[in-house]
């Protein structure tokens, strides 16, 4: 088999580090190259018009690693109200319809994903022995844990840097350390020394940075090309970003805690019943309930991500406003016509305006 | 007596007569808000975030113009009417979006319909909502059994006669004696119109779609013209489980008219609707395999009833070339 993979962020990364581990035996992992506008291209030229942005970049990814021989494709599913169950159906179609000979593998990641998880590893690795998924696991985890707290002191240091941009070049020579280690100990290491190096960045002293949250539909939040770096963009302008949702997050719910009774999200559904009572599919209660914890947690405002034409968030867009727990959101959708330079004039009016009222409140 | 408001707007067409049975016989009355009119629309239009597709603009609108004529609004939460089978994630937030929304509204009487979580669950939602208006456990059990034969009866006498839900729905309003003109299969041409029945049926926002195509010379066929289980069974070989509730109204409607051999296929959805987006595609897939035409008409707030009436002119004049050149 030789096993084509979508992007989302740095999702790849595990990828490759189960294979590394795990050997591949007759599987061969393709990657598809990063995803770019020639991607988006793709995507958009084969999709129906009206799919969503993640349809559409993913499609293209898929496509992609269809040219660069694969005969086995995996994809996530959902079994819930988004269009995200029906994605697999349509894209195989569509794949089919190019002149590709591939078959579809299943990630579930509403229901049963400790199953889902487990069974697709087994396929991919021909009945591989248990202690060896299991430490493979292991130190593929190891590489997302670290890079998601590298991310996080990133978001911190970004904004109070005195020479833009240092950040993010640790940044990046940090995904590829820790994309490159082979084992534990390496991954361990390098995490300690980049986040040394982050903290070591010359920093204002007397910088108060804006402080914002991040929430909404979990592909255009968690990837970078999809969202335009948005985080980066608001790094640019000295603001804090804060965001919950991270693939290691996921990782080790749905492998572990979600088993033992542990809803990660227990707290931010709490927060949204009285404004949106029960799960509407996709993120959308959780939008509405992260909503009201960073207000009440003090955040200056809220970053609101969603596909153009994204189900659930047109439900927690509707909701968001009327919330007792007030503060000022920026929903930001994104589509294929969407240009940076719109993005970013909208991100700077929208932390002027939090500055202005941090300033009247100070007052 | 209490009274009970019904927007007629989305899952109106499909239910209402099930809905009326089961609180009439509960003694509430019945309160169903005017076809879409342009105050509702409007009104609809400036509450809800733009992004938000037009039928559920429209259902504000409706139940703004509800609000001071009854006690509550009804707006059940339809999750899941079939194995593993969904509704559009708005049908879920309908309820918490009113109280958003429309903060004007009278309570909101919100069930939540989820068939996946068996039968016990679904009794006692019932029950829950029948107690705010008798305590009388067996009352609430007639009522429920009244309201299956209603919307059993409704179903098939759209499939028997042939009739839109619209000409159903006025024959039950205007009570006896006037019954409607049997369909016209005189014309010569039939076309399949597919779409949620809450935009094929609201002559507002279609510009009167099927009454133009009569009067066009077209015997209009719609989902609701053929049994259920025929939908059922023609989108099941095609697509397998469904993953949407409506799915069979659709990609079913259209696998089972393309069947039918009928002269052309026109699909009608609304900008932006997610299910629709990747529906659609499917059906237009194949009616190139069977070679019918197929037209897709994508309506919002923008739509000109003279660009409607010309794409809808063209595609008929070319059906009629087509059976010409084939001749």
């Amino acid at each position: 088999m030789r096993v084509g993979i979508p992007h989302c962020g740095n999702a790849y990364i595990i990828a490759e580090a189960l294979v590394q581990k795990l050997g591949n035996g007759e599987n061969e992992l393709i990657v598809p190259p990063p995803t770019s506008h020639r991607t988006l291209d793709l995507g958009v030229k084969y999709s129906p018009v009206e799919a969503c942005l993640p349809f559409k970049l993913t499609l293209g990814n898929l496509i992609e690693a269809c040219e660069l021989g694969a005969d086995t494709l995996i994809h996530a599913r959902g079994t819930g109200v988004c269009r995200l169950g029906y994605y697999v159906k349509e894209q195989e179609q569509i794949i089919r319809d190019l002149g590709y000979d591939a078959h579809f593998l299943t990630l579930d990641v509403s229901q049963h994903k400790f199953r889902s998880i487990i069974r697709l590893m087994k396929d991919l690795t021909n009945d591989a022995p248990w202690p060896k998924i299991i430490s493979a696991l292991r130190f593929a985890m190891g590489k997302l844990f670290a890079l998601d707290k590298i991310e996080k002191v990133v978001h911190k240091v970004r904004a109070v840097e005195l020479e833009k941009g240092r950040a993010n070049q640790i940044y990046r020579e940090a995904v590829k350390a820790i994309g490159e280690a082979k084992t534990v100990g390496e991954v361990k290491s390098a995490s300690k020394e980049y986040i040394k190096k982050l903290n070591h960045v010359p920093k204002d002293p007397t910088a108060d940075p804006v402080k914002v949250g991040i929430v909404g539909e979990v592909y255009v939040v968690l990837d970078p090309f999809a969202n335009m770096d948005i985080e980066m963009e608001l790094g640019k302008l000295g603001v804090e970003v804060e965001r919950t949702m991270s693939l290691s997050r996921w990782v080790k719910y749905s492998l572990f805690l979600n088993y033992l009774g542990i809803d990660e999200w227990k707290e931010v559904h709490e927060a949204a019943m009285p404004y949106l009572k029960r799960d509407v599919g996709g993120d959308g209660w959780e939008s509405v309930g992260e909503k009201v914890v960073y207000a009440r947690e003090g955040y200056d405002g809220l970053v609101h991500l969603a596909p153009f034409t994204c189900m659930p968030e047109i439900v927690a867009q509707n909701i968001m406003p009327s919330t007792k727990e007030d503060i000022p959101v920026l929903t930001v959708l994104y589509d294929e016509q969407m240009a940076r330079p719109g993005m970013i004039t909208r991100l700077e009016a929208f932390v002027d305006l939090l500055m202005f009222r941090r300033k009247r409140r100070g007052t | 007596m209490l009274r009970v408001g019904i927007p007629r707007a989305l899952s109106y067409y499909q239910y209402y007569p099930g809905w009326k049975a089961f609180f009439e016989a509960l003694g509430a009355e019945m309160v169903v808000s005017p076809p879409t009119n342009k105050a509702i629309f409007t009104a609809g239009n400036s509450r809800a975030v733009a992004e938000t597709c037009l039928p559920v603009k429209l259902f504000f609108g409706h139940v703004i113009s509800l609000a001071d004529k009854c006690d509550y609004t009804f707006i059940p939460v339809l999750r899941s009417l079939g194995k593993k089978a969904y509704y559009c994630s708005k049908f879920i937030g309908l309820p918490d979006m009113t109280r958003a929304l429309v903060p004007e509204c009278p309570p909101v009487l919100d069930p939540e319909i989820d068939l996946n979580k068996g039968r016990r669950s679904l009794y006692r939602i019932i029950y829950d909502l029948g107690r705010h208006f008798s305590s009388d456990e067996s009352k609430i059990k007639k009522a429920v059994e009244q309201a299956e034969k209603a919307h059993l009866a409704y179903r098939k006498e759209m499939s028997d006669r042939k009739i839109t839900p619209i000409q159903a729905l006025d024959e039950m309003h205007k009570d006896e004696g006037k019954s409607y003109l049997e369909p016209d299969i005189s014309p010569s041409l039939s076309v399949a119109v597919i779409g949620h029945q809450y935009v094929i049926y609201d002559d507002y926002i279609n510009h009167r779609l099927i009454s133009r195509l009569q009067a066009m010379g077209v015997r209009v066929l719609t989902p609701e013209m053929a049994e259920q289980k025929a939908l059922d069974i023609a989108m099941t070989k095609l697509r397998g489980a469904p993953h949407w509730s409506f799915e069979a109204d659709i990609i079913g409607a259209g696998e089972y008219y393309l069947g039918e051999k009928v002269d052309g296929i026109i699909s009608v959805a609304v900008f932006g609707c997610g299910p629709d987006s990747m529906m659609i595609d499917m059906v237009r897939h194949r009616a190139s395999e069977f070679r019918i035409p197929f037209l897709h008409l994508s309506l919002d707030e923008h739509t000109s009833e003279g660009g409607l009436v010309t794409r809808l002119e063209a595609f008929l004049d070319m059906i009629k070339r087509k059976r010409r050149v084939c001749a």
